[in-house]
């Protein structure tokens, strides 16, 4: 049987707005194995992102539990969880989010930093991770230094280079041409042969066939939840 | 956390760099509070000098008996009605006394007129001793030697010249064995006393000694009061000395009981409290000027963290997002704010050095009376500017630091 990472049990998530009460997340389980590759589609306000976040360790559940690696993660305080979201999870964000005075290099370091590691263990670390998205000879530059495509990969990197349990990644095509966006999604299909769980989230039709399982989210709600019979594959 | 302080250091001269003239503004106010911090040091630290250089001119272990007394200006009436202190009662006091080591009848005459190579020279002081004096700080000579105990029983016609008559008269030339005549009287110049004056005793390098002997030959010795100086010999003995002379002085001036002291006891010790007195206004005015700087340093510091913080919304909420615990944002924070304020530390210590250097080369040509300038600022005012900068920058970065640390990743994140 392969290994469960995620375990989300029957989570919802309310935001108040005033005297409103938002309900971002209804009721929603999913599990997810080591080594799936997950698309997380729906339309926009369906709650994409609000589950990436809790999955994501970067916000919590209103109710429900949410089980990580076995970890019960409503038990945890803040310093857990960022050691969790260090440790464990690789972003990759629509916009990117580098930080733009540092090179790509050291963008790809910071995620080392936090954990503790060696400077020059640091550095051999986050050379191989900017080799293995093919950018090894962009290392000094600064993102706006840098095409949409190539910041993506270095955000890419970054993710890698702890060598996280899980990949997230929110429309991390949506700022690029189709082209480029291929070039990402090639990258990840590549990452999930070698072994990585990888969660996609895009409202585009096409990014979600590479996936191997395609969740439907609709008005904080799974609506569906099946294996992709039509994968296309690079 | 060592590592992350070197890091966080690193990143904060980067974030600094990226905007230098806010930089530089924010720091301003802690630059104005640091350098009234340091400026004050370096007053007092010069203040100190001259303190120490006076007591080094009148001697620890020396009190003088005098009619009047040196720190004690308001009621000056009350000390000129007072008997002058006669030859007589000068020698009975060296006679009697038990206790100290020296006991030294000076007698002084001002505005003494002396001649030499045809020149007048005006404004020196004659002071009529015994050659016991040179076991004072008189007895520091920089040429020649002090008259001794068989010119001060001849009354020969020497005299040991101050430091200022010297330069004054002599310009460079050797003085040793001139003449030089004091009312038309010759004398021969047989020592140069070493350079002693200090802000609190400039007319000292004025002096010339004569043994009384000759003095009495030359001037009225009952129109002036005598200033007998005693040597204690050890400082700790300077109580015992001190009971002993008032005793000796009452009994010769036949004092009652009752009647209060018709002279003073002069030394070191007076000083301290005239020195202390201008060190607490110093004090006074720098501690209130610097509250006040420190206030608006802080407050200036404080305002820039907060749009810091703000600006770089986005960015904490990655770092957040790379795993980034509570911890490394306000540390990052306050090591900025704290870079920021050492940064404006240095600046101030470079200001101010310069304004030192300058204050004490060029200030005393104009007047002379403040040469207790130090041209250099003391070095522990450097460990002192760099722990008032660190704890103004973390107070000045504590609140700003904890609301970063706070933030919501995801609202962050959100942050455009
Ligand atoms: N911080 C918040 N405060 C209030 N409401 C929120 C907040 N975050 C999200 N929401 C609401 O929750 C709902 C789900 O938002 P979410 O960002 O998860 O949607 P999404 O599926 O990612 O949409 P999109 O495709 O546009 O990115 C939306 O109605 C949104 O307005
Ligand atoms: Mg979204």
């Amino acid at each position: 049987m392969p290994k469960t990472i995620i375990d989300i049990r029957n989570i919802s998530k309310v935001y108040k707005m005033g005297t409103q009460l938002v309900h971002a997340l209804r009721d929603v389980s999913v599990s997810i194995d080591e080594n799936e590759y997950v698309a997380l589609m729906g339309p926009s306000g369906s709650g994409k992102s609000t589950l990436m976040n809790i999955i994501g360790c970067l916000d919590t559940p209103s109710t429900g539990t949410y089980l990580f690696n076995g970890t019960n993660i409503n038990e945890l305080n803040d310093n857990e969880l960022a050691e969790i979201r260090n440790r464990e999870i690789g972003f990759v964000f629509q916009t990117f989010n580098l930080l733009p005075r540092a090179s790509a290099l050291k963008n790809i370091e910071l995620p080392l930093v936090y954990s503790g590691v060696k400077k020059y263990d640091r550095i051999d670390r986050a050379e191989a991770a900017l080799k293995s998205v093919g950018l090894e000879d962009r290392m000094e530059h600064k993102p706006n230094e840098l095409s949409g495509g190539q910041r993506q990969r270095v955000a890419i990197a970054r993710a890698l280079v702890t060598a996280p349990s899980i990949i997230l990644a929110d429309e991390p095509t949506g700022n690029l041409d189709t082209k480029t966006g291929n070039d990402i999604m090639k990258l990840f299909q590549n990452l999930w042969e070698s072994g990585n769980t990888i969660i996609v989230v895009t409202h585009e039709e096409e990014i979600a066939l590479h996936a191997k399982r395609i969740i439907r989210l609709r008005d904080g709600l799974v609506e569906t939840d099946e294996i992709n019979q039509n994968q296309v594959k690079f | 956390m060592f590592n992350e302080i070197k890091e966080s250091i690193l990143l904060s001269i980067e974030a600094l760099r990226s905007n230098k003239l806010r930089a530089f503004l924010a720091s301003l106010g802690v630059v104005i509070g640091i350098s009234i911090v340091i400026m004050m040091g370096w007053l007092l630290g010069g203040l100190d000098k001259a303190m120490q250089d006076t007591f080094s001119v009148i001697g620890t272990d020396m009190l003088y008996v005098d009619k009047w007394d040196w720190t004690e200006h308001r009621n000056w009436r009350s000390f000129r009605n007072r008997k002058d202190i006669t030859i007589r009662q000068a020698e009975q006091l060296k006679e009697l006394h038990g206790s100290a080591e020296y006991v030294i009848p000076n007698i002084n005459q001002g505005s003494t007129t002396i001649e030499y190579n045809g020149e007048t020279y005006v404004g020196m002081i004659a002071v009529g001793t015994t050659a016991e004096n040179v076991h004072t700080p008189v007895g520091n000579l920089q040429l020649g030697r002090f008259f001794n105990e068989l010119e001060e029983e001849f009354g020969s016609n020497v005299i040991v010249i101050g430091h200022l008559v010297y330069t004054t008269i002599f310009q460079g030339e050797d003085p040793i064995g001139k003449t030089i005549k004091l009312n038309g009287r010759p004398l021969r110049v047989i020592g140069v006393v070493q350079k002693r004056g200090t802000m609190f005793f400039d007319m000292i390098d004025r002096q010339m000694f004569l043994p009384i002997k000759k003095y009495a030959g030359i001037w009225n010795v009952d129109k002036r009061s005598m200033s007998v100086g005693i040597k204690a010999g050890l400082d700790n003995n300077l109580d015992e000395v001190r009971n002993e002379t008032i005793g000796l002085m009452r009994i010769i001036r036949n004092l009652k009981p009752n009647e209060e002291n018709d002279f003073s006891i002069n030394e070191t010790k007076a000083f301290e409290k005239t020195i202390a007195d201008i060190k607490f206004k110093v004090y006074a005015v720098g501690i209130g000027m610097t509250m006040l700087a420190f206030l608006v340093g802080i407050i200036g510091i404080m305002n820039i963290m907060f749009v810091t913080v703000t600006e770089r919304t986005k960015e904490i909420g990655i770092r957040k997002s790379l795993g980034a615990k509570k911890r490394a944002i306000w540390i990052q924070f306050l090591v900025e704010s704290s870079v920021l304020c050492l940064i404006g530390a240095f600046l101030s210590l470079v200001l101010c050095s310069v304004i030192a250097y300058l204050a004490a080369t060029y200030l005393p040509l104009y007047f002379p009376e403040i040469g207790f300038l130090l041209p250099v600022l003391p070095t522990e005012l450097f460990v002192i500017a760099a722990i008032v900068s660190l704890v103004v920058g973390l107070l000045a970065g504590l609140i700003p630091a904890i609301r970063a640390a706070n933030l919501d990743p995801v609202e962050a994140l959100r942050f455009d």
